[in-house]
């Protein structure tokens, strides 16, 4: 007998439909019109779509979602995939990357990360770093800091010493001449976040955790 | 990165110097103009020739001469600098002697009149080169900013110093240029704070010692003071630092033989004012 190529299983979410990933994908096509086009089912259900091991192109992917959305009963709300390419790795474990910059960013000088980067020394005036993610600085941060460059506005900046000429998260720019008092007083050990308003606030480092609870990796009691 | 934990000492070219019998050539820069790189290329240079080292001093600053006038050389050049790279003259010929620290100290001076661009990089390696089979020291004196003129002098340098002021421009562009000049394969630049006046200081309207050198955080080399008489003695074409009891003077005599390897500690200020500013005593004995 023929293996079946759709396997349909519900559950208390909505349905779960598993394609099997080693057949040609015209096939699959095919199947899948002919499952769909069976009916049987009442109302609407949300439908997670897993592709096991089979890589889709994403029109591929949207040309399965349509023939299951189709005749008006099933709503794909989420798509399950064992694989993504080379690319779209690489890409993902430099946004998790942590470097690490021994020495000065003097005037002048733009250092780059395409994840979190680890400054240990200052960033002079003038100087700058530029980062997908976080920034952490170990000395005296008195240049320019862009934290989440790519638009991760969950990203933050924080310093030993916060006395920056401007803090850049994502697309929000805080230029601190007009320095706020939290910073004036105690530049020891701040951190600069977007708040829920969508501006640039700043706070001690011992809010972090609180503000940023995902920063955290390590458990701990 | 250069760590501030160093002996106060400038001659660790000094084993690759022995071993290749060559001299070492220092570049004075500052990124900004009128901090003093003249000055401290005549002073030091003189300094070291007064202590008995072959010395040539190399004006850069092509189209903007002035280290002959401050060293009153200058109605005895007959070619320069671009004489020399276009081979017009010998080196030899180039050279003015000062006749005042006896065969120690020459200068090859710069043109006054060609296009600033009519050297390369590549020139003035060879050219400092050749000078060093003969000199011990080669002092460049390098021109403002940080475009070709910058480039040219630090060239063929081995060593960098970097002059800088208290004020707070003139540390920035300090800043500017040991950022570029550690990306070169040249030794860890030297830092020298000229123009220090310690009313300034005291009143808070210039940064102090400590705050340049950790701002800047590479080895100080020496304070030299704010003192009218450098500017009367290099108009008269006489350096400060034939002067033995001038205060300046001490600050170049005391770099001099900190390059030449001697420790020597920083006290100009503290001597000046003993007891007094405790403060600035306890940054000096560091
Ligand atoms: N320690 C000092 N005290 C007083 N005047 C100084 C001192 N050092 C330099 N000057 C003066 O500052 C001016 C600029 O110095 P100069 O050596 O020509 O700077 P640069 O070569 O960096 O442009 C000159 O008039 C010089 O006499
Ligand atoms: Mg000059």
């Amino acid at each position: 007998m023929k293996n079946q190529l759709v396997h349909m299983k519900g559950t208390k979410d909505g349905l779960v439909l598993r394609l099997d990933d080693q057949c040609a994908y015209q096939d699959l096509v095919e199947e899948l019109e002919r499952k769909v086009s069976e009916g049987g089912i009442d109302g609407r259900v949300n439908v997670s779509l897993d592709l096991g091991y089979r890589y889709l192109l994403e029109q591929q992917k949207q040309e399965l979602i349509n023939i299951i959305e189709h005749p008006g009963k099933m709503v794909v709300s989420k798509v399950l995939s064992n694989v993504i390419t080379v690319d779209e790795n690489n890409a993902k474990m430099q946004g998790n990357l942590c470097d690490t910059y021994v020495g000065i960013v003097r005037s002048g000088q733009v250092i780059q990360a395409p994840g979190d980067i680890i400054v240990i020394g200052d960033v002079n005036p003038n100087g700058k770093i530029e980062a997908g993610g976080n920034i952490f600085v170990m000395g005296k941060l008195k240049g320019i800091a862009h934290a989440g460059i790519g638009g991760d506005r969950e990203a933050i900046v924080a310093a030993s010493w916060f006395e920056p000429t401007h803090v850049y998260i994502a697309d929000v720019i805080e230029v601190m001449s007009n320095e706020k008092p939290i910073v004036k007083e105690h530049a020891e050990q701040l951190f600069a976040y977007i708040n829920k308003e969508g501006n640039i606030s700043y706070d001690r480092l011992q809010e972090a955790r609180k503000i940023r609870p995902l920063l955290n990796t390590k458990g701990g009691s | 990165m250069t760590g501030c934990r160093k002996p106060e000492k400038y001659g660790h070219y000094s084993t690759l110097k022995e071993v290749a019998n060559v001299g070492e050539a220092i570049v004075i820069t500052s990124g900004k103009g009128g901090v003093g790189k003249t000055t401290t290329a005549a002073n030091l240079g003189t300094a070291l020739a007064l202590q008995g080292k072959k010395v040539c001093l190399v004006d850069t600053d092509i189209g903007l001469r002035n280290l002959d006038l401050v060293l009153g050389l200058d109605n005895r050049i007959i070619y320069d600098l671009v004489d020399v790279v276009e081979g017009r003259c010998k080196i030899h010929q180039a050279l003015v002697k000062d006749k005042r620290v006896d065969d120690k100290l020459y200068l090859l001076p710069a043109a006054q009149t060609t296009d600033k661009n009519a050297v390369t990089p590549e020139q003035m390696k060879e050219l400092i080169n050749e000078l060093k089979r003969e000199f011990e020291y080669v002092l460049i004196d390098c021109p403002a900013g940080i475009e070709q003129g910058y480039r040219n002098a630090i060239a063929g340098a081995d060593s960098a110093i970097v002059v800088t002021t208290p004020e707070i421009s003139a540390v920035r562009d300090a800043d500017r240029v040991i950022g570029l000049l550690e990306k070169e394969e040249i030794n860890p630049p030297k830092l020298i704070i000229n123009r220090v006046r310690k009313d300034l200081i005291n009143q808070g309207d210039a940064m102090n010692i400590n705050e340049i050198t950790t701002h800047l955080s590479i080895d100080l080399l020496g304070i030299i003071v704010d003192n009218e008489d450098v500017i009367a003695s290099s108009n008269k074409g006489e350096p400060i630092v034939m002067d033995p009891n001038n205060k300046a003077s001490l600050g170049y005599r005391n770099i001099a033989r900190r390059i030449l390897g001697e420790s020597v500690p920083l006290m100009t200020l503290e001597e000046e004012h003993k007891g007094v500013f405790k403060k600035l005593m306890s940054i000096f004995s560091r």
